[in-house]
């Protein structure tokens, strides 16, 4: 793609973002959410492969639809109340049908069907875009809008988005695909604790945000798409591997790692707030995660391919690797220490 | 809720039904976001109407250009999925299956 129009793509993307995540008029947060949309389109299909165009389109007819939805609850409200203020969505109807465009916007369950294919047809670097930047505008929206959503709504969504996350992951062989729902499982833990305490649910964004970037910067360098390219990965650049599964099983959320954090906070929030089944439900069905996780640190890092592979190893590869690895890994990894730090600035 | 709001509630539904339960070809997709987005046009040039707020005059043309670079978007799809699965049959489109 020509350093120009990435230029373009990428300029908007950070123009969009920075509309919808400023604004206090639903008119302005739609217009960052379609910039956003247009902008990220040609970085999707940049490389012309029929999967590119397919995602492309799917995700295009997906997020049009969403930000027509978000238009016309705000108008709703408006008819309802005379005002266009995103913190005052005081009308149900409104909430509700905002409630589905976010969960259209963002890939939870029930509307998830597009992300894991979307993912799939994108590059490696886009298909991150896709999970982090992405996402931002749609959760300020919800952060925004939390006092007026709908709990019970929510709660469904996020232990259905759990359970769905951790289920469909497990029988996925391409990497993305597998990065795919775990997104989607962590969406969920993002949604379940956004009527109770919203600043939680932007701490589990931003600390997913890292682990996730950690995770596909690490598996750009090596090129794996699947799970059998990583398998070999460990020859090219043997010290990745080690990030790699420091950083899967942050994402994970085991306890010495950062990813232990927004489940720590969420769970003690969602006790005190007299939901302890909720909690120990999504406690559970971040299992299954956990499971597929594991398997891939496995297979990347713990075992070795015990025979030779079919074709020439690559003991040196040509490109560097981003130095942003080492920093989001160690980001992802090393923060739990901090937390009465993050605690108090939240 | 008056005649007029219901009116464009009930075009933006219908619309949005027939986005989701588009059958054969992308265009109809396309078509029924158009229409989605023409109910919220004239939705929103008759909200200064009806309140007597000039300065949100600006919203409707903004949303309107807005939306003219969707359809292009939208039509530029079409055109790459011409080119890529010969038509723009949606179920067409399975390469990614899980």
């Amino acid at each position: 793609m020509s350093p120009h129009a990435k230029l373009i793509s990428s300029f908007s993307l950070i123009l969009g973002t920075t509309i919808t995540i400023s604004s206090n008029h639903w008119i302005m947060a739609w217009t960052g959410l379609e910039i956003n949309t247009l902008a990220i389109l040609p970085l999707i299909s940049k490389s012309h492969h029929p999967r590119a165009i397919e995602a492309a389109i799917k995700y295009f007819l997906v997020q049009a639809t969403a930000s027509a939805l978000v238009l016309f609850s705000s108008m709703i409200n408006a008819w309802a109340t005379g005002q266009w203020d995103i913190t005052q969505l005081s009308h149900p109807t409104a909430s509700i049908l905002l409630t589905a465009a976010l969960a259209m916007k963002l890939g939870l369950v029930p509307f998830h069907f597009w992300f894991p294919e979307v993912l799939q047809g994108s590059p490696m670097t886009t298909a991150l875009l896709l999970s982090t930047v992405m996402k931002f505008p749609p959760i300020t929206i919800l952060f925004l809008t939390s006092n007026s959503l709908n709990p019970p709504i929510l709660t469904t969504m996020a232990l259905a988005s759990a359970a769905l996350g951790g289920w469909m992951g497990l029988n996925q062989t391409q990497t993305r695909k597998i990065l795919a729902f775990s997104s989607i499982s962590h969406l969920g833990w993002m949604t379940i604790i956004v009527t109770y305490s919203p600043n939680l649910t932007l701490l589990t964004f931003y600390l997913y945000s890292l682990m996730t970037a950690a995770v596909f910067l690490n598996l750009n360098t090596t090129k794996a798409m699947s799970l059998t390219t990583m398998m070999t990965s460990w020859a090219k650049i043997p010290t990745l591997s080690t990030t790699l599964m420091l950083a899967l099983l942050s994402l994970a959320g085991l306890p010495p790692l950062t990813g232990f954090l927004p489940k720590w906070l969420i769970m003690q929030e969602l006790t005190k707030q007299e939901m302890t089944s909720a909690a120990t439900i999504i406690a559970i069905l971040s299992l299954l995660g956990l499971f597929f996780y594991l398997r891939l640190a496995y297979y990347s890092t713990i075992t070795l391919p015990p025979n030779s592979t079919n074709h020439m190893k690559q003991w040196h590869i040509n490109k560097p690797t981003s130095p942003m690895i080492a920093i989001f890994t160690s980001l992802s990894t090393l923060l739990l220490p901090l937390s009465p730090m993050i605690l108090a600035t939240i | 809720m008056s005649i007029l709001h219901l009116s464009f509630y009930a075009t933006f539904a219908l619309s949005g039904l027939g986005l989701a339960f588009h059958r054969t070809h992308l265009i109809s997709a396309l078509l029924c976001l158009e229409s989605m987005m023409l109910s919220m046009y004239v939705a929103l040039s008759a909200w200064p109407t009806e309140n007597h707020t000039a300065t949100f005059t600006l919203a409707p043309i903004l949303m309107l250009a807005f939306s003219a670079c969707e359809a292009a978007t939208g039509l530029a799809m079409l055109v790459a999925s011409s080119r890529t699965h010969g038509s723009d049959h949606l179920h067409n489109l399975n390469l990614l299956q899980c």
